[in-house]
């Protein structure tokens, strides 16, 4: 998979190349615009990452310009400004998801993860997950682990698909509130870990190997 | 000096408006004296002309009827001479106070002129000579040597028997008007100075408040914002201005006050983090043990998480306070709202051994922001698990009546402390053992006010806080806005 960085601070790009570099993409990276237009043309991109605040042109300007010339990859737009109207704007003009800074690695790491297989269809929709020796029925909205069936709440339900979704790779709790409660709150608050914690106490209580993870600062990771 | 100072009082507003006013007074009271004066000079000069007019007929009547003997003149005269001894007082020599009447008779070939009058006879009869005849109305005759113009009626006899004049000087008359016109000059002068001076120390008086405006306006400096300006008893425009002008420097004078307070907190909430982000990632640098450095990096990043919540609610709230917070209206329902925002803290309150529960709940559809409207019942939830204390029981219930939406949320704890409920939703105002920053509350004002409500704190009788948000439920209109933009997103 090979990613176009269009982003004019030095330091964010080097270490947005860093970061998905080591995620296992191929990051081209530029700072102008202009030069970001001719290698998004070049039709090799599976996805773009660009910043709105471009010292040539306009972030929302080159995305329009890239999508009348028949560029179709996805766009993950990154800006500094937070209202809901910009990020409106930015969907209406060919963007396809806003991430606003500051923001979790992990998080891009997902979002570009999932513009990336909604890019590329024919994945089968599964009924049932399963990570180590648990297990998940998404029709009858059932958990086993080993087995045994987990007495779940709706909302821990919820929780636990997503994870299991993402199973291998790190949720931040921004995340999880955004997919699982449809919310987009920022909290200095523990509300998604008292979540995980009641949950993990269904999950992981009985096992010697527990499944969901913190990943301190980050977020959660539910792996075998 | 001296001229320096004359000359910036001559641009003074007060100056000009007195000028202005009393040139406009000036002439207005100069036409209505004029006026006066024309008719009662009119009035006199009717008098003597019906004089004129009478006795002029009498003397013809007597001319004509008088044969034209030697005994002519003497009657003529005796008549004339009677005549004008009724109107005239004297007759003497040189130009008497009193009235001055003449009396011609000329053209008639057959006798030499009569003349009864002033001794210079040759000089009367010469101007009447050449005088404009207007048969039957008096004219103005000015003769060489006398003041003012003598009325003169001239009267033609039969044909050929020549015509007949009579003439008045009416003295007295004249000189009453030459009094009354001297008095209205002196009083038209006398009323416009008075005039201009009243004028002027009035608007002097007035203008120099507001110049006492200016000077304290030009005396505040942004570190002294204490001075005000004296406003007095008055209710007139200049109380006015001053009383708004002190309204304004209240205004001024807080908004300040709130900033150096918001820059206080900011340095206090953005300089605290930094620095402990900095001993952190600095002391799991010079670690060698690997699980405790990244410990020490988690917990930067946590801070740094807390640091970038500060930032987005100040800025938040930077917006609102000057109108810009952007709403993007969709009909949403606040019970559906406030029950899943409810089902995800409820467990927070459980952990903390609080409880959390909904006391009523009912549909109430408004038109407002989603994202805004979560983060502020996310806000409310948060004040309450940091403020309703141990064992807490928290309620939330929503309700609807007289168009709006109300969210109440009230607990059992110790509730606000008085000194700080009329404050409660002000920026970086928070209680004495608050860990927040003090932008919560006012965050949710600012979201209920964004959207044409308001929120509203108290203290409940049986103890602890209630805070209740108010917003205008949707009404049919606002659907139907709703409807076509969603149109045209759809269409999109």
């Amino acid at each position: 998979m090979r990613l176009l960085v269009v982003e004019d601070d030095n330091t964010i790009r080097e270490f947005l190349t860093r970061a998905l570099a080591e995620s296992g993409f191929r990051v081209d990276a530029c700072s102008q615009g202009s030069q970001a237009e001719k290698l998004a043309l070049e039709g090799v991109h599976d996805a773009l990452v660009i910043d709105l605040t471009l010292p040539d042109i306009d972030g929302l300007e080159l995305i329009q310009r890239l999508r009348s010339q028949g560029v179709t990859s996805p766009v993950l737009i990154l800006s500094a400004r937070r209202s809901v109207d910009e990020r409106v704007r930015g969907l209406e003009k060919g963007g396809d998801d806003y991430m606003t800074k500051p923001f979790a690695v992990a998080e891009l790491q997902a979002r570009l993860r999932a513009l990336l297989r909604r890019s590329t269809p024919g994945q089968s929709e599964t009924t049932k997950l399963r990570v180590g020796d648990l297990e998940i029925d998404l029709i009858r909205r059932e958990a086993r682990r080993a087995g045994v069936e987990l007495q779940l709440t709706q909302q821990e339900f919820a929780l636990l698909e997503y994870l299991c979704r993402n199973a291998g790779r790190v949720v931040t709790r921004a995340m999880v509130l955004d997919h699982v409660w449809k919310m987009r709150i920022d909290t200095s608050t523990n509300i998604v870990d008292v979540h995980i914690h009641r949950l993990r106490n269904k999950v992981d209580r009985e096992s010697e190997r527990p499944l969901i993870r913190t990943i301190r600062g980050v977020g959660y990771l539910l792996r075998d | 000096m001296f001229s320096r100072v004359g000359s910036s009082f001559y641009r003074t507003a007060a100056w000009r408006l007195a000028v202005r006013s009393t040139a406009v007074f000036a002439v207005g009271s100069a036409a209505v004296f004029i006026v006066m004066y024309v008719m009662v000079a009119r009035t006199v000069r009717d008098r003597s002309d019906s004089w004129l007019l009478g006795e002029s007929d009498t003397l013809k009547q007597v001319a004509l009827n008088t044969p034209r003997d030697a005994l002519y003149d003497r009657v003529v005269e005796e008549v004339a001479e009677h005549a004008t001894r009724e109107a005239g007082d004297d007759e003497s020599e040189g130009h008497p106070a009193g009235n001055t009447v003449f009396f011609a008779q000329t053209g008639d070939p057959s006798h030499a002129p009569v003349w009864v009058g002033p001794a210079d006879s040759a000089t009367f009869l010469n101007a009447l000579s050449t005088m404009k005849i207007s048969q039957g109305a008096p004219v103005s005759l000015q003769i060489k040597g006398w003041p003012a113009p003598f009325r003169v009626v001239a009267v033609d006899m039969r044909p050929g028997a020549g015509r007949l004049y009579l003439g008045l000087l009416d003295s007295i008359s004249t000189q009453l008007l030459r009094h009354l016109l001297a008095r209205f000059f002196l009083g038209w002068v006398a009323m416009v100075a008075f005039g201009f001076l009243i004028t002027l120390f009035g608007l002097r008086r007035m203008l120099k408040r507001v110049d006492a405006i200016t000077s304290t306006a030009a005396s505040i400096r942004p570190d002294d914002l204490g001075t005000r300006v004296p406003a007095g008893r008055q209710q007139d425009e200049v109380a006015r201005l001053a009383r708004t002008f002190n309204n304004m420097l209240d205004r001024i004078s807080s908004s300040v006050n709130q900033l150096r307070t918001l820059t206080d907190s900011v340095a206090h909430d953005l300089k605290s983090p930094i620095t402990s982000v900095r001993g952190s990632l600095e002391i799991a640098l010079s670690l060698d043990d690997r699980e405790q450095s990244s410990e020490l990096v988690a917990r930067a990043i946590e801070h740094l998480d807390r640091l970038s919540d500060v930032i987005t609610t100040s800025l938040d709230l930077a917006e609102a306070d000057g109108g810009a917070l952007r709403l993007r209206r969709e009909s949403i329902d606040l019970g559906e709202l406030v029950s899943r925002v409810v089902e995800l803290y409820a467990p927070v309150f459980a952990d903390r051994h609080q409880q959390l529960c909904v006391a009523a709940m009912t549909t109430a559809k408004i038109g407002g922001d989603v994202s805004l409207c979560t983060r502020m019942l996310s806000n409310l939830m948060e004040n309450e698990l940091h403020y309703a204390g141990a064992n807490a029981v928290v309620s939330v219930s929503v309700s609807t009546g007289e168009g709006l939406a109300s969210i109440t949320v009230e607990d059992n704890g110790p509730g606000f402390s008085p000194e700080l409920l009329p404050r409660v939703f002000q920026r970086f105002v928070k209680g004495a053992e608050s860990e927040g920053h003090g932008l919560g509350l006012a965050f949710v004002s600012a979201v209920a006010v964004a959207h044409g409500g308001r929120a509203v704190a108290r203290i409940r009788p049986e103890g602890g806080s209630q805070i209740v948000v108010k917003i205008p439920l949707a009404t049919a209109a606002t659907g139907e806005e709703r409807q076509s933009a969603d149109n045209v997103l759809s269409s999109r």
